[in-house]
């Protein structure tokens, strides 16, 4: 290969690079105008924003709506992640570790909501929920959130849990302890960033689903996004530009702590 | 340092100081249709340090596996002191267990992991301080207590994963192939401290390896084990001198092995005269019967060359076809004149040694007692 | 311990049964007991116009999102491959930072950008691109562009592991035999990475699938099978037909991913084994 062709390809790599740099940050703009558009003054929405005011943040924290449905999703995200964390852990332990019969077949079952269309779980899941007398509860959408926020820490425990030996747990029991000590004392902790992150990506699936809830939850239980959905059925307002934008920021906030707790916990 | 290990020792666990004797009864595991491990019974006496080697896929660590309690035996019983322990869980059997990378807990820090046994085992936490301080002390590793695993060499965390496996004075000492990771130098070092670390426990130690040497140096007993079977078990000097079999034989060592066509009848002496295949003729002394099916066997530094080889019972004349010098010993392989055996020779160099070249004829020769028969 | 490690599986039973298979089972009996008799739904599914229409478009705009997904995913997944370090963490963060950002959210984001007066007309009319702005919304355009925005990380996930897996010693070992960097993209790079874009793709498509709430905000006169259900269930109160659209839907998902399945066994038993995301 020649100086020159070798210049050559070194440019098309560099300009590759910066192509994707570039969609990188251009994938930033469309949240970004979300943002922007929220500080506005006009009811309508205008871009590039001409003007800066307070105004819908102030109609933001004065809508009751909005405050029961942050409160509603919130509630609902955390109690579906913590029984989807749950139910995942053991699940994973006994695929892992156990070697329970069925293993395949759990599996498949137990990542299965993760790519099955929730239009379908939810037309199913309507008329159980009314037999049950779940209906209109905060319950219904969190056992339905529940099952769709499973694949998420089984699959990160199951990860975790293959990337080490199980001789770890066998040295632990041939030192003294019992299934559930080693458990608590050993496995645990080992596998705890997993299942940190396995709660947070169900908690995550949780707050953005929406179709579920639609079909599950009542005015009083109505959470966030279908709060936002509902307005934006009704009526485009710089005032859910700006709901976006504090729930932006909030879940930015929680990520970054997901991501810098770990290392402060290392530190210590 | 003994001493003061055992006074620390709390009656709880001091009936499992001075190790356990171990009978096994028909111990034998099965897998569908595949037998890892034959009914095997064996007696391992108190403080014994018993090796057991062997090819991989020969059972041995299976074999390990059930006396730890996570491999369930098919069938059978191990006998710890007179009471059967196949039906107690792993964690109520009191047995301590090396691992071979160690299976430290990443996540504790070194004296965290010497503690645990202790920890489990409700102990005060003044004197688990005291006790952890002592076991680090026993494998020099006082100064590296607040340290975590990762941070430790591999010889290192093996002499943790020792005093983890020790603090609470078990009988009995499973150790799986606990050198295997180490590179060689370090490996001859931690024989020294293993040997050293039982005499001073008393226990009895169980010990899986694939490397003859280490479980020459450092057993009382040795197993060999082929296709989940014990084929022989001996001191090393006996399975090294008296093979039955000629796995054994060339598994421990190296030897020179030929099937024998006629045998004589053994005469007063003890002796008879055999012929090989090939038509070379020996006389041996051998409490065994040789005749066809079998062979007979013997060890490269048994072989004598050069002049001093011509008076000796079995003495013939061959040709060097390979001449080799390693440190410590010249190695030839020798092909015996008008027979085509082959046989391989170590020759221990001294100042004075003639090293014969590749092409050259020397005379070759052992005496009665340097060949064995082996009976399959 | 053997016949413990069914207790674990209790939470899993508890969550799964009543709120996971009994759905799958009521959708089952409800699509055979509408009152035109047993079937008649699956005959309407396949004979009416407009619901062959709405599966129509269902499968054009998940086909476009994967295809455009895969074009501008895979050079994305490229160039974090061969980033080390603190630039290929940056580059994760930020492909992941919008991915955070609820759906509903970024599906807002979009009617913003692409609205009639919205930046993108503004700018394109701005450069003289075009004379009339262009009706994102109305055409379908819209939907694939914001559906593509929001499938992209899924793509650039399994196709990033794979081609980090590649052992580097074999682009190299074609540099050496003569083939110039593209070539060894060709010979050695995009034949290995093919199994991760085959998961990357599939979960891409059948995501897509299933999208509702961006369809419904961006789709315009456009209906995909996801509004067509809700709609059947919601507004028209026609469960049997609903649940036989859904059984269709769950059965395509369930045949996509047979046939991924499928297709990994047949290349690992050709000895190209690679790890594979549902493994």
């Amino acid at each position: 290969m020649s100086v020159s062709e070798k210049r050559l390809w070194a440019a098309w790599s560099r300009f590759l690079t910066g192509l994707v740099g570039a969609i990188l940050i251009g994938f930033l703009v469309p949240i970004l105008v979300v943002v922007a558009v929220s500080f506005q003054s006009k009811s309508y929405l205008s871009f590039p924003p001409n003007d800066f005011s307070l105004r819908w943040y102030q109609q933001f924290i004065g809508n009751d709506d909005y405050r029961s449905a942050i409160l509603n999703s919130m509630m609902i995200g955390a109690s579906a992640a913590a029984l989807a964390t749950v139910a995942g852990i053991s699940t994973a332990l006994a695929v892992v570790r156990a070697g329970a019969p069925g293993s395949a077949i759990v599996s498949a079952l137990s990542i299965a909501p993760a790519v099955l269309p929730q239009i379908v779980l939810a037309i199913g899941l309507f008329p159980i929920s009314v037999w049950l007398g779940l209906q209109g509860t905060l319950w219904a959408v969190i056992l339905a959130h529940a099952v769709i926020g499973l694949p998420f820490p089984f699959i990160t425990v199951c990860g975790a849990l293959t990337s080490y030996s199980n001789r770890i747990e066998i040295a632990s029991m041939t030192l003294g302890a019992n299934a559930f000590q080693t458990f608590r004392l050993i496995t645990f902790p080992m596998i705890r960033p997993a299942v940190i992150a396995g709660f947070i990506f169900a908690f995550a699936a949780s707050l953005d689903e929406l179709v579920l809830a639609l079909f599950l939850s009542s005015p009083s239980t109505r959470t966030l996004p279908l709060l936002l959905w509902e307005q934006l059925n009704f009526q485009v307002t710089p005032e859910i530009a700006a709901a976006a934008s504090v729930i932006l920021a909030v879940t930015s906030l929680l990520i970054l702590a997901a991501t810098l707790l770990p290392r402060l916990d290392k530190d210590n | 340092m003994l001493q003061m290990v055992s006074r620390s020792a709390t009656t709880a666990e001091s009936r499992a100081a001075g190790g356990a004797a171990v009978s096994i009864h028909n111990l034998c595991k099965r897998y569908n249709n595949f037998e890892a491990v034959v009914p095997t019974s064996v007696e391992i006496a108190s403080g014994d340090f018993f090796a057991i080697i062997g090819p991989s896929g020969s059972g041995k660590s299976t074999l390990l596996g059930m006396i730890a309690g996570y491999i369930d035996p098919s069938a059978g019983r191990i006998v710890v002191d007179g009471r059967d322990i196949v039906p107690e869980p792993i964690y109520r059997r009191n047995i301590g267990m090396v691992f071979q990378n160690y299976a430290l807990f990443p996540h504790l820090s070194v004296a965290q992991n010497v503690a645990y046994p202790l920890k489990i085992r409700g102990v005060a936490k003044d004197e688990i301080a005291k006790r952890v301080r002592e076991s680090l002390a026993m494998v020099r590793l006082e100064a590296f207590a607040s340290r975590m695993p990762s941070e430790l060499s591999g010889g290192q965390q093996q002499r943790i994963a020792l005093a983890r496996a020790s603090i609470y004075q078990p009988s009995i000492l499973l150790m799986d192939e606990p050198l295997g990771a180490l590179d060689k130098n370090l490996r001859d070092e931690m024989q020294e401290e293993i040997k050293r670390f039982q005499q001073e426990l008393g226990a009895t130690v169980i010990y899986v390896t694939h490397d003859q040497q280490e479980a020459a140096f450092l057993a009382d007993r040795i197993a060999i084990m082929r296709d989940g079977a014990m084929t022989q078990i001996g001191s090393p000097r006996s399975l090294y001198e008296q093979p039955k079999s000629r796995f054994v034989a060339e598994f421990l060592g190296e030897a020179s092995i030929f099937p024998i066509k006629t045998a004589s009848a053994r005469q007063a002496d003890q002796t008879c005269r055999i012929t090989l295949e090939g038509g070379t003729e020996a006389v041996i002394r051998t409490g065994e019967d040789g005749g066809p099916g079998r062979f007979a066997c013997i060890r490269p530094e048994r072989i004598t060359i050069g002049p001093k080889a011509r008076g000796l019972a079995n003495s013939f004349t061959g040709v060097v076809r390979e001449s080799l010098y390693t440190p410590g010993s010249i190695r030839y392989r020798v092909e015996l004149k008008d027979a085509g055996c082959l046989l391989k020779v170590r020759a221990l160099p001294q100042h004075n040694t003639e090293v014969f070249e590749t092409g050259s004829s020397v005379d070759i020769g052992w005496s009665v007692d340097d060949m064995t028969i082996l009976a399959e | 311990m053997k016949q413990r490690s069914f207790l674990l599986y209790l939470p899993v039973a508890l969550l799964l049964t009543p709120f996971f298979l009994a759905p799958m089972a009521v959708i089952g009996t409800e699509s055979f007991s509408g009152q035109h008799g047993i079937g008649a739904e699956y005959v309407k599914v396949v004979t009416d116009q407009g619901i062959r229409t709405v599966l129509y478009n269902t499968f054009y705009v998940a086909a476009m999102v994967t295809i455009l997904s895969l074009l501008i995913g895979y050079p994305i997944a490229y160039v974090l491959a061969r980033l080390r370090g603190r630039w290929a963490t940056i580059g994760i963060f930020l492909i992941f930072l919008p991915f955070w950002a609820s759906t509903v959210i970024r599906s807002f984001a979009w009617m913003i950008l692409l609205g009639r007066k919205g930046p993108v007309n503004s700018i394109l009319l701005g450069i003289g691109l075009i004379e009339d702005p262009i009706r994102f919304i109305d055409n379908g355009l819209g939907l694939m562009i914001a559906m593509t925005y929001i499938m992209v990380p899924f793509i650039v996930v399994p196709i990033l592991n794979g081609l980090r897996a590649i052992d580097p010693n074999l682009p190299r070992a074609a540099a050496v035999l003569g083939a110039n960097p593209w070539r060894q993209f060709l010979a050695v790079t995009l034949p290995l990475s093919m199994p991760n874009v085959a998961v990357g793709c599939t979960i891409v498509f059948v995501t897509s699938l299933g999208f509702f709430v961006t369809p419904s905000l961006l789709g315009g006169d456009l209906t995909v099978v996801s509004m067509l259900i809700s709609e059947q269930a919601n507004r028209l109160l026609d469960w049997p037909l609903a649940s036989a659209l859904a059984i269709i839907v769950l059965l395509l998902t369930i045949v996509i991913f047979a046939l991924l399945r499928l297709s990994q066994l047949a290349s690992r038993r050709r000895g190209k084994a690679r790890s594979g995301v549902f493994a």
